[in-house]
């Protein structure tokens, strides 16, 4: 399955929204659903806001994780935005 | 540990303009003099948002057929509650609608009762589904939510491709292929509504085929029939464990059917705070955890998995609401769910081979629910 465009910009679906305005604990709320992330997963999340890039979303999780390879940490983060486009939680 | 109900289902009413053969309202259903009130359901939400539940579900019957819709949707959004309504659609206008968006909701689920119209029209017993077509137009044009959701039955499996077709072209973001579990009108339409194994088997090809084909486009969700299944569902995700649903009265009951199981005792949102009830009533209590399991389940590895599948599918089939849902292939009860199956599976065999239109009961007889007053 090809993973979204590196030029996409990633945006909750409608219907999708945060329980809270901010915080660690919030969660991600959707029809039918939540999803509580953690550290990465709630931070990638974040960061699609309609304004990031998937490229640079890929970068910045390579450069937090820089002992990682850098080729896995682009397929996992393009596998986890496959994923919630998937459960239409996030549009591309 | 007790955990934190996640979902509270909120039956606004029983009355409802549709009478579809498969309705999961029990046969005795609440008269609208005895509804809450708006005053009585905010309070609710506010209680069950205290109580960790994130989302509200609003149906009935037909929560459109409630005048203060729109308030009780501004009330839950401000008690920090995800709103969803489970909706037929019957009541519903642009302008109608705006409102209601304006006022939070997030999602709509509409309900379809098949592909083509006189089918369609047939199974909820009211001229609808044009109506619902035009309606899935004027959805499109807000910013939330949208999901259809298909009874599917013997009588419209075969229509699987063309329902998906549908639900594509009016533009919903997620279908919900929902096959029909016997419960209430349901159970009393079961000859008419199980299907036979090879439209189970083609159903589910098509399925799959459709969900790579939509991947990314529209979410399906596909909920095969329990009585051909190996193991039980896990009904409400565990006995007062998940969700929690309040009935047009204020009875507070752990599923839409247990009021059929005998000896339970549900208690009011009008006497008891939602805080009591899922922690101390005897309805919440009864089936709760591990204790009142039988064997095979108590000592099964799938019991926190399935719980022992649904109480009140066990009560309905076999008398006895501690049973193994007989739908499991290890309940002792099993065999009786395997004749129902052979009888319907058996009649399609004899049919196919004169080749005439495939109904078990011959005519087609429906017991349509009937509309509260």
């Amino acid at each position: 399955m090809p993973g979204p465009e590196s030029t996409a910009k990633p945006r909750l679906a409608a219907g999708c929204r945060w329980s809270e305005p901010q915080g660690e604990d919030r969660t991600l709320l959707f029809p039918e659903g939540a999803i509580k992330l953690r550290s990465t997963g709630r931070d990638i999340l974040e960061r699609c806001d309609g304004e990031h890039t998937v490229l640079e979303i890929v970068e910045e999780m390579q450069s937090r994780y820089g002992k990682a390879d850098p080729a896995k940490v682009a397929a996992d983060v393009a596998n986890f935005l496959q994923q919630l486009n998937q459960k239409r939680i996030l549009d591309f | 540990m007790l955990s934190n109900p996640l979902a509270l289902i909120a039956e606004l009413t029983h009355r409802c303009p549709l009478h579809c053969v498969y309705c999961s309202n029990p046969l005795e259903m609440q008269k609208a003099a005895a509804e809450l009130s708006t005053a009585e359901w905010t309070r609710v939400f506010q209680e069950a948002a205290k109580l960790g539940c994130l989302h509200v579900h609003m149906t009935g019957g037909e929560p459109l057929a409630r005048t203060d819709l729109r308030e009780l949707i501004a009330r839950a959004r401000a008690a920090g509650l995800y709103t969803n309504l489970i909706t037929s659609g019957i009541g519903l206008s642009e302008k109608r609608l705006a409102a209601l968006v304006d006022a939070g909701l997030e999602h709509i689920q509409l309900s379809f009762q098949g592909s083509r119209a006189e089918q369609a029209d047939e199974i909820a017993g009211t001229r609808s589904h044009a109506y619902k077509l035009q309606l899935a137009e004027m959805i499109r044009q807000f910013k939330i939510a949208f999901t259809i959701n298909v009874v599917v039955h013997r009588q419209n499996l075969d229509h699987l491709a063309e329902i998906i077709a549908m639900a594509e072209a009016a533009g919903a973001g997620r279908l919900e292929i929902a096959n029909v579990q016997y419960y209430g009108w349901a159970l009393q339409n079961r000859d008419a509504l199980l299907p036979t194994r090879t439209q189970l088997e083609r159903s589910q090809i098509v399925v799959n085929e459709a969900i790579e084909r939509l991947n990314g486009k529209m979410r399906i969700d596909y909920v095969a029939p329990d009585y051909y299944a190996k193991y039980p569902k896990a009904c409400m995700g565990g006995w007062g464990r998940r969700l929690m649903l309040i009935d047009p009265a204020g009875q507070a009951l752990p599923c839409h059917a247990a009021a059929v199981i005998p000896g339970m005792t549900f208690d009011s949102v009008r006497e008891r705070s939602l805080e009591w009830i899922w922690k101390e009533s005897q309805a919440f209590r009864r089936f709760r955890g591990e204790d009142w399991m039988p064997e095979p389940c108590k000592s099964c590895d799938r019991r926190a998995e399935d719980f022992g599948g649904c109480r009140c599918q066990a009560l309905l089939l076999t008398g006895d609401a501690a049973a193994t849902d007989p739908v499991c292939s290890l309940a002792p009860s099993h065999k009786m769910v395997e004749d129902i199956l052979l009888r319907i599976n058996r009649a399609e065999d004899a049919i196919s081979e004169t080749n005439a239109p495939f109904s078990v009961t011959g005519q087609l007889e429906w017991r349509y629910r009937p509309n509260p007053v």
